[in-house]
């Protein structure tokens, strides 16, 4: 297993075609060049949160509304973010999609055997809640993006896609 | 308008008495609620576009604020709680910074986690969310311990764009509640609640 990057303006544009109208956000240093073309996007509306947890509370009450919105994020704010996740997430069976960037794995491992616990945690701590993961480990893997969509509108909660490699 | 210089001294109403100012002012608003408001609330204002979120820690302003980003011509308004709020106090500025007009924070501020058993919030009677949410960048901020006052004034706060956070001091009523054992398989109250209100704004 080798991880590759996925360019930037490639997952922008899965995103696009997933129907994403909002992108809730804590910044990720693994999808910096994501963001940034985000930043500058006039179709798809970013909301910037101070907390993780804040994000899927904010991603809940746009589907409230009406909206599809995706949630962007780095594995450290996923730990932080499990009350939310749980509480709001599961027993709200809100359909949110939070794309999770693996900032530091090593790109020759799966993930589940990385030295660094931030890394390694992530699949389990997800399988513990009973939320489904899918790794984009390259350009080939972005179909998961709007599968994910479909995939947590028939489950009825959340589905976690993790970014295994720096986007380019 | 309250002066929060001497948070100690303050005036204090009850919250039935803050909350029946609220609800005479209920039109199409959703509103969410959290903790102890969500009963009285209930009882003072029911309707289809009532949201109550328990075990959020925090979580109800920031789920309001995403109806409110979706839902931009219809006010939205969340009754949040001290304690709440002291959970996630950096949503003042996610708040803030998404900047909806629509929008209005009422904190209910009587000093403890009233239900589980009205322990005090940890900085009590200093703490002042409206000079935070100032602080943050919301629009307007005010602050009332007199049902008569917030009465007065509540017409021109809701006339003037958001996002408006207004503090409420209130006296602890020693509403505690002790969580009920769910039975397996039960559909969770929050997943059982959004549908409807999701539908009635389509």
């Amino acid at each position: 297993m080798t991880a590759q990057s996925i360019p930037a303006d490639l997952l922008l544009s899965a995103i696009r075609e997933a129907g994403v109208q909002d992108v809730v956000l804590v910044p990720d240093t693994h999808q910096r060049t994501v963001l940034d073309l985000l930043m500058d996007d006039d179709q798809i509306r970013t909301v910037h949160c101070s907390t993780e947890d804040e994000a899927i509370a904010v991603s809940a009450g746009l589907i409230i509304g009406g909206r599809r919105p995706m949630m962007q994020i780095q594995h450290a704010g996923l730990y932080a973010s499990v009350n939310n996740l749980r509480g709001v997430g599961l027993d709200g069976q809100f359909p949110i999609v939070m794309l999770i960037g693996l900032l530091g794995r090593d790109p020759e491992l799966d993930p589940r055997d990385d030295g660094s616990s931030m890394v390694r945690l992530c699949e389990p701590l997800l399988d513990t809640l009973g939320i489904p993961s899918h790794l984009l480990d390259g350009p080939d893997d972005l179909h998961h993006v709007a599968a994910a969509f479909d995939e947590a509108a028939e489950r009825g909660g959340p589905v976690a896609l993790f970014v295994g490699a720096p986007t380019s | 308008m309250t002066d929060t210089t001497n948070n100690s001294e303050i005036q204090r109403m009850s919250l039935e008495s803050a909350l029946d100012v609220l609800a005479r002012r209920r039109d199409d608003q959703v509103v969410v609620g959290t903790m102890t408001a969500n009963g009285v609330w209930r009882d003072k204002s029911p309707h289809d576009l009532n949201l109550a979120c328990i075990g959020f820690m925090g979580g109800a302003s920031t789920l309001a604020l995403g109806v409110a980003l979706s839902q931009p011509e219809r006010d939205v308004w969340v009754i949040d709680g001290d304690g709440s709020l002291m959970m996630q106090l950096g949503s003042l500025g996610t708040i803030a910074g998404a900047g909806p007009s629509n929008f209005l924070h009422i904190v209910i501020h009587n000093g403890v986690y009233e239900t589980s058993g009205s322990q005090p919030l940890p900085s009590q009677q200093q703490v002042d969310f409206a000079k935070m949410a100032e602080g943050a960048g919301y629009a307007q901020t005010a602050s009332f311990g007199d049902a008569e006052e917030f009465d007065a004034a509540l017409d021109e706060l809701l006339a003037a764009d958001g996002p408006t956070l207004i503090q409420l001091f209130t006296r602890p009523g020693g509403r505690f509640f002790s969580a009920r054992p769910t039975p397996p398989g039960i559909t969770p109250a929050l997943a059982r609640m959004w549908p409807p209100v999701a539908e009635a704004l389509r």
